[in-house]
């Protein structure tokens, strides 16, 4: 016991000889010396507020619009400030415009915040009534699911934001706002499954989720896989769902992760056309990327799970899931194929019918 | 004829516990309200690393896809995390209209000057409170869903901060000025613990903290209604944030006793920096003490009156963090010598 006393008598006697000058700065103000004064890259700049209110992007005004090709600078000095000299560098690994960029991203950012939603309150809970059994099973599989694509939003967004350069702050605050409306998605589909006398259902396959968590390559091609893909299923699978929804609570969730979601495909279609038009390789990468993605998406598309469970909330229950469930499935995987292709071919990938796995190309064809 | 589906169904038999049937409080439907039956069971320890949500059937044959290094329940969560994330959501708000920018009047050059450079500096800091937790959300299981939920909602709430003081500084005539190198990539930053704990200990509460005081005295250096409503707006979202660092700091001391003093050396650190560091604007830095001292005493030529009235920012800033600490449940380093912070209070009021 003494030993220990002692111990901390001397460690808290040597931590106040070095608190001398911390004690001290608590009341010394120097004089001041005003070197900050008078140093500006461009002052006079008076930026008003328009209809919409003083929106990000009419900041753009002047040098501080000015957006170069290459973010050098790996400190966190805001575009347009005078950078100070001999900061240890942060680490930013994403510096290209091209790597990143969308012109849409501020807009972007400013819709998401206009549109604030809070799933606790602004969903009308009290309109989900009891479901039969099966029906509620499927509801829950397709949630859990949804979920977890969402947590594969949060976990991927989050992974890159902080290796992004602050000179394409505009990117950065997008995908602020990105990865929390997939937080609110993930917290919404888990409400709506563990709501109604149900719970969640069975994980899936994951396969998906792995080739987009594993794209670490770059974020041009974390985006392909991630948006484009993943990306336009999951609006076609919920344009479907708000569609056959069981009641306004359904019907509202699915709205409000749509508009999310469609926010999310126009930064990523205008980044990769963006991305592709500054380097024509990337084009061939994107194709590659595609061609190999394909394959894991077929693989995951057969998985049985989803696609019963999804016969069933098209037929609003096991009876006429198997007919009539299952031939509204099959026009929305055609749906999925026929945005999916498209897009690519609008990005100027072509995708060639023979060269898609036998699914994917019949689903195509038939579209 | 159309093709008929040949129906499995074993996964039915495959899913999460079934019942739960939550419903909503007062409030809504809360992530307080979806605690229930197995959902509501929290694992010390995380096993789950195919990102399966918590509760759901796992499949055997699922990829370790996760890669997560935060597993330990103590190391990242809190017991109000539903609160503070949901209370987030209803108080989300827009630099865009929610700011009175047309309020914004012509001021004197010293004014607006100081104005700029506070703002330039906020600017520049205010996202590594973006930055940083969003690296660690994409590392922490999402069995601990609740306190990665309130830390996104934290990044989304940066951004705007990030955004309304660079409105700010480009909106009545000034602009951007220098850059101050407040975060930067040495020893003991935020942005370069490698421990959840030590990053938040220096985020939010130390960090976080002492910006949260200056915001609440918002007033005292606003020159109109565009900055009272920036200042106070922010204001709430910051007591947020640092209300995460101090419940999560009580919650890893009373749940993991064995890394006390490794905290108390964290806190250590941050008490040796809290003035003399880059990081809080009332600080030693010329850049932001000297526009705040400016902005406070109400122009250059009263200058000591504002640095009088910045030292009371100080010792405010100090008594709010000896409190936070206390309700972290570490007040014992104000009671037996260990922390400068009372001496630091008694040289500021002589
Ligand atoms: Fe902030
Ligand atoms: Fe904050």
């Amino acid at each position: 016991m003494v030993k220990t006393a002692a111990k901390t008598d001397s460690k808290t006697k040597s931590k106040k000889t070095t608190a001398r000058d911390t004690v001290a700065s608590a009341a010394e103000v120097p004089k001041p010396g005003y070197h900050w004064m008078n140093r500006s890259n461009q002052w006079d700049t008076r930026v008003k507020p328009g209809k919409h209110g003083l929106r990000l992007g009419d900041l753009n005004v002047g040098i501080y619009g000015e957006i170069p090709e290459q973010w050098q600078d790996q400190t966190r000095n805001p575009r347009g400030a005078i950078p100070r000299k001999g900061v240890p560098p942060l680490g930013y690994s994403i510096r290209d415009k091209a790597d990143v960029w969308a012109d849409s991203a501020a807009d972007l950012y400013e819709e998401a915040i206009q549109r604030k939603w809070a799933p606790a309150t602004d969903v009308p809970w009290g309109t989900v009534k009891p479901l039969s059994e099966p029906l509620e099973r499927a509801i829950c599989q397709v949630l859990t699911e949804l979920c977890q694509y969402a947590n594969c939003d949060v976990e991927t967004i989050s992974q890159w934001q902080h290796q992004m350069s602050y000179g394409y702050h505009e990117v950065k605050q997008y995908l602020a706002t990105a990865s929390f409306d997939a937080a609110r998605m993930h917290e919404a589909f888990r409400k709506r499954a563990l709501c109604n006398g149900g719970g969640l259902g069975l994980e899936g396959p994951g396969e998906v989720n792995r080739m987009i968590l594993e794209s670490r390559g770059g974020w041009s091609e974390a985006v392909t896989y991630l948006m484009l893909m993943r990306g336009t299923f999951t609006m076609t699978l919920l344009r479907y769902l708000e569609k056959f929804a069981y009641n306004d609570a359904e019907q509202s969730i699915y709205a409000n992760a749509l508009q999310a979601k469609a926010r999310q495909m126009t930064y990523a279609l205008e980044h990769l056309q963006y991305s592709i038009a500054h380097d024509e390789e990337r084009k061939a990468i994107m194709a590659t990327l595609l061609f190999i993605g394909d394959r894991i998406w077929e693989r995951e598309m057969a998985d049985h799970v989803l696609r019963e469970a999804l016969c069933i909330v098209f037929a609003g229950g096991l009876e006429k899931a198997p007919d009539q469930g299952y031939a509204i499935y099959q026009k929305m995987q055609r749906d999925f194929m026929r945005d999916y292709v498209g897009t690519c071919e609008w990005l100027g990938i072509k995708r060639d019918p023979a060269m898609l796995p036998e699914a994917m190309a019949d689903y195509l064809e038939a579209s | 004829m159309e093709p008929v589906l040949d129906m499995q169904l074993d996964w039915m038999d495959q899913q999460g516990s079934w019942g739960a049937a939550a419903e909503p409080s007062k409030q809504g439907l809360t992530l307080a309200d979806i605690q229930v039956g197995a959902y509501g069971d929290v694992p010390e320890e995380s096993d789950n690393m195919t990102g399966r949500p918590r509760g759901a059937g796992a499949r055997p044959e699922s990829y370790r896809i996760g890669g997560y290094s935060v597993r330990s329940k103590h190391e990242i969560w809190l017991e109000n995390a539903s609160f503070l994330y949901e209370e987030a959501l209803q108080r989300q708000w827009s630099s865009a209209t929610d700011v009175p920018w047309d309020s914004i009047e012509p001021l004197p050059d010293d004014i607006e000057q100081a104005e700029c450079q506070l703002a330039t500096f906020l600017t520049e800091v205010e996202f590594v409170a973006g930055d940083v937790p969003a690296r660690w959300i994409s590392q922490t299981t999402p069995d601990y869903f609740e306190p990665r939920n309130v830390l996104l909602a934290q990044v989304m709430d940066e951004a705007r901060h990030m955004d309304v003081f660079r409105k700010r500084a480009l909106a009545n005539g000034g602009g951007l000025m220098g850059a101050t190198g407040g975060t930067a990539g040495v020893v003991g930053s935020i942005d370069l613990a490698r421990d959840f704990t030590e990053m938040s200990s220096r985020l939010h509460i130390s960090g976080e903290g002492a910006v949260l005081t200056i915001f609440r005295m918002g007033e005292l250096m606003a020159y109109n209604e565009a900055e009272k409503a920036m200042y106070r707006l922010c204001a709430q979202d910051e007591a947020r944030h640092v209300a995460f660092g101090v419940m999560h700091m009580r919650y890893m001391s009373e749940t993991a006793p064995e890394r006390r003093e490794e905290i108390d050396c964290y806190l250590d650190e941050a008490e040796r920096q809290i003035l003399a560091g880059s990081q809080n604007p009332a600080g030693a830095q010329a850049e932001s003490s000297e526009s705040l001292a400016i902005l406070l005493g109400g122009g250059k030529d009263q200058y000591d009156e504002g640095v009088n009235k910045l030292i009371a920012i100080r010792r405010r800033q100090l008594q709010e963090y000896q409190k936070r600490v206390r309700s972290a449940g570490f007040g014992e380093r104000f009671d037996n010598g260990r922390s400068p912070i009372k001496e630091m209070l008694a040289a500021s009021a002589a």
